[in-house]
């Protein structure tokens, strides 16, 4: 008998075990579900017209054109600063430090810059840009569209490195045996064969790097700061929907919670758009590898 | 067709292959700049918030670590009350999420069946790109009046408890510390999840197999064979987690109700770095400023070390898989 | 069974011919070779013919492959690999870190175990090298990638789609592509890596129909572990085993006459 009982104990302990993990999904998705359901109810009761052709400086009455427009102009150039050097850095850890010390240790930081938080981000920036370019023009440009950007391109680093890092190393090292091997040179064997063969590896991550840094906002508060007008230089303060949805939060006027609303409901159907984008990519070329 | 080859000229070609040298080097130098700004990102964060608060840091740093005071009239900074309140509600997250966390990716690596883990997987996945902001506003619209409703019971119920009781006295604001850490909670909880599922199914196939041959449950598989040679990696994860935690600004600010007080409940309203920061920055100046960039600075320096440990914990394992 | 009999003997009789005829191309000396603290080949020393066709045989990490990958230097791409002694090509040390490799590669061409077409379009692959060490105008490197497809027999199979990609050419097609791509650059050594092992039957024979008419032009150094391929295609034959050179000779001797027990044992089969 004493063989049965421990052997019902083992299958009770299992069992409970096992009821826990699924109660604990159920639980954790719940909360999920949760925020994406309520983001989406009152996202979607808030959606009209006007949050797309009016902006921010009507208040209750105006909408988040300005906002979009500066979250999309910031995005821009946080990409466009980020993604060349960015593939550049990624080049260097595959194809010249791949088993370097200096290489070792580059990748091992910017693994840590990946989860390094966005608010001291921010602040960096406005040590480095902001105030230095307040100073210059005797505070006729501070906070800027750039400053935003550069902030954002800060949150996007990490990501662009680590995948170009990481597509690259996929390549197969008879590629690079057979350009070199016609007495092909390395930084042509890099810029013509290599980047192409893992050109579709390093969209995904500037598509992922995209959908991190569009729902910031910590790091835009005291960078781009915000504008309750439409514009397009870069050297202006620069609304952002993010920034938008964190000052409409703090208000107590139910309307601009509303606006708030549909504000988070875009910023996370973009987001989850891109993922989503990027996942299928890269399911695909997973399955083209193997 | 059976002509002889021609040599290519060699004068020609020892000069091609010179200058084929040269920008080999020049190509090799611009790359190795990029990535040593990877470097110069993250020493810059570093220095430049040194820099930023060094009259509070070097002024009067022992009394700025040491002080609980916050008084922008007064001119006096104390940095204990945000550190305080960063390491709880961090702390409160990362008891709630991982217990949690474990079981879903149990669930997820385990337990599922096959068809429902890789949409599943997926799900939690997406879950983790949510920006903050999103976990903050449903903090503080539908989770902290649901939290102001449930303080009284869970004063009834937990205040009763001797010792572990103080930590749930209190008005019921719904704003605080346990809301905000609740918040932090569920939005680290996909981060953690899915480094553990992750890390789980790195263990070999043919470890759990001779496992299963010997008759164990899956539970005794998993708890005997996939937690101890996963062991450092999944305590990575969770530091990981506990950096994210740390660092968040979005998620708290909103629901933490931004006082500086260092209270023994959880119930109460606190602050933490970050929030402090995101709340005050724009409107600070002089010392007030300088103190809330040392803030930024000690928090920098704090996550820098914790994710440190983590990605090491984290290499270990992918070492012993030879990667 | 007859057959590669035949063809064994009628090798005899060229490579009889061959030795009084062809000189001497590459002339390896005393070659060591380390990596990572392994000592990987032991004091080679071989004279490969010109314009014949030169076999190296042994059994799995003999250092054949290694032996190949040092004649163009492709070996100094990774860190900790070091190689010592002489290979004299045309009486000049190319091991001579004064020597350019780039020189040398457009020299020494080198085909791959799998095949490896370039992420471009067919006429791209084979052009790659050309744009690289000359300046032609359009129709003369459209006549040159047309000259490297008809001496690889592949012209008639791609010529009409040229700017497709290479990826959707039959591994045959590929590995054939990848001998355009390298005699494209007129080298005066072809090395080739165990150039069929990924291979069906089909596509095998036809690049050994195929290295038998290149031999007319350039000087070709096989590596392969089938021992069958060797006494096909090649005129000299070399024997290596643990990165010794065991014996090297005439291809039809070395077959039929080997001098060295552990020569005899790995051809008739007994290890290996």
């Amino acid at each position: 008998m004493p063989a049965t009982s421990l052997y019902a104990r083992r299958r009770i302990t299992n069992a409970l075990a096992m009821g826990l993990g699924t109660a604990a999904t159920v639980l954790g998705l719940f909360f999920l579900v949760w925020i994406l359901w309520l983001t989406l109810l009152r996202g979607i009761g808030a959606l009209r017209g006007s949050l797309f052709t009016r902006i921010t400086a009507y208040g209750p009455d105006g909408g988040l054109a300005n906002a979009i427009a500066g979250s999309l102009m910031m995005d821009l150039i946080a990409l466009a600063i980020c993604t060349p050097i960015c593939v550049m850095a990624g080049m260097w850890l595959a194809e010249y430090a791949r088993l370097t010390r200096l290489g070792t240790v580059i990748r091992f930081l910017n693994d840590i810059l990946l989860s390094a938080p966005s608010i001291v981000l921010g602040l960096f920036v406005y040590m480095i840009i902001v105030l230095p370019m307040s100073d210059l023009t005797d505070g006729a440009v501070s906070f800027s569209g750039l400053a935003g950007g550069v902030a954002l391109a800060l949150i996007g680093l990490p990501v662009i490195v680590r995948t170009t890092d990481e597509m690259l190393q996929l390549v197969p090292a008879t590629l690079r045996e057979a350009a070199l091997s016609l007495g092909v040179p390395q930084w042509k064997l890099t810029v013509q064969l290599l980047l192409r063969a893992a050109s579709s590896g390093i969209v995904t991550g500037v598509l992922l790097a995209l959908a991190r840094l569009a729902g910031e906002t910590a790091p835009l508060l005291f960078t781009a700061f915000g504008n309750n007008f439409m514009t397009a230089h870069p050297l202006d303060k620069m609304a952002s929907v993010p920034v938008a949805i964190y000052q409409y939060t703090n208000d107590p006027d139910p309307a601009l919670h509303a606006i708030a609303w549909a504000g988070a409901l875009l910023i996370t159907l973009f987001v989850l758009a891109l993922s989503l984008l990027t996942r299928l990519f890269l399911s695909r070329k997973k399955a083209n590898h193997g | 067709m059976s002509s002889i080859p021609a040599t290519i000229d060699t004068l020609d070609t020892g000069r091609r292959s010179r200058l084929d040298a040269r920008h080999d080097r020049i190509f090799r130098g611009v790359l190795r700049f990029c990535a040593l700004l990877v470097l110069a990102a993250l020493l810059g964060a570093a220095l430049s918030t040194l820099w930023g608060g060094r009259e509070i840091l070097f002024g009067q740093g022992l009394h700025f670590l040491t002080s609980t005071a916050w008084n922008p009239v007064e001119d006096d900074y104390g940095a204990l009350a945000p550190v305080f309140g960063t390491l709880v509600t961090s702390l409160v997250a990362i008891v709630l999420a991982v217990p949690v966390s474990f079981g879903v990716a149990m669930f997820l690596t385990e337990i599922a069946p096959n068809w429902l883990r890789a949409p599943a997987s997926t799900a939690v996945e997406l879950l983790a790109a949510i920006p903050s902001i999103i976990y903050g506003m449903w903090g503080l619209f539908v989770f902290v009046p649901f939290m102001a409703r449930i303080e009284p019971a869970l004063t009834d119920t937990l205040g009763r408890i001797p010792l572990l009781g103080k930590l749930f006295q209190g008005p019921p604001l719904g704003l605080g510390l346990l809301t905000a850490g609740i918040v932090l909670a569920v939005m680290i909880l996909p981060f953690i999840t899915s480094v553990m599922r992750e890390v789980f199914l790195t263990v070999p196939t043919r470890l759990k197999e001779s496992a299963y041959a010997l008759g164990s449950t899956r539970w005794e598989v998993l708890w005997d064979i996939v937690l101890p040679y996963t062991r450092s990696a999944v305590i990575g994860g969770i530091i990981l987690g506990l950096g994210r935690a740390l660092g968040e600004t979005m998620a708290v600010t909103f629901v933490l109700g931004n006082s500086y007080n260092i209270t023994s409940s959880l119930l109460m309203p606190g602050t933490s770095i970050s929030s402090s920061i995101a709340n005050e920055f724009n409107e600070a100046v002089g010392l007030h400023r300088s103190a809330l960039v040392a803030l930024g600075f000690l928090l920098f320096v704090v996550t820098f070390i914790v994710l440190l440990i983590a990605r090491l914990m984290l290499r270990q394992l992918a070492r012993r898989e030879g990667r | 069974m007859d057959n590669r009999t035949a063809v064994i003997a009628a090798g005899a009789v060229t490579t009889m011919a061959a030795e009084a005829a062809h000189r001497t191309k590459i002339r390896v000396r005393d070659l060591h070779f380390h990596y990572h603290g392994f000592h990987a080949l032991k004091g080679i020393g071989m004279d490969i013919p010109e314009r014949q066709v030169t076999a190296i045989i042994g059994p799995s990490g003999c250092g054949k492959s290694t032996l190949l990958r040092v004649f163009n230097r492709i070996y100094a791409i990774y860190p900790g690999l070091e190689a010592r002694g002489e290979i004299l090509v045309d009486g000049v040390n190319v091991l001579d870190p004064a020597y350019s490799v780039n020189l040398l590669r457009s020299k020494v061409g080198m085909v791959f175990q799998k095949p490896v077409p370039f992420p471009m379009t067919i006429f791209e692959n084979v052009a790659y090298g050309i744009r690289h060490h000359e300046k032609l105008s359009r129709a003369d490197l459209a006549g040159r990638v047309e000259q490297a497809l008809r001496s690889a027999a592949l012209w008639d199979e791609v010529k009409d789609k040229l700017k497709q990609s290479a990826l959707g050419l039959s591994g045959g097609q590929q590995q054939r592509l990848c001998i355009a791509r390298a005699i494209a650059l007129k080298p005066e050594v072809l090395l080739l890596d165990e150039p069929t092992s990924a291979l069906d039957p089909i596509a095998t024979g036809r690049v050994e129909q195929l290295i038998d008419e290149l031999k007319r032009d350039y000087t070709i150094v096989i590596v392969t572990h089938n021992m069958q391929q060797a006494a096909r295609v090649s005129d000299c034959t070399a024997f290596m085993y643990l990165g010794e050179l065991v014996e090297f000779g005439a291809t039809a001797t070395l077959f039929t006459k080997p001098t060295k027990r552990q020569t005899e044992d790995y051809i008739s089969g007994r290890f290996g």
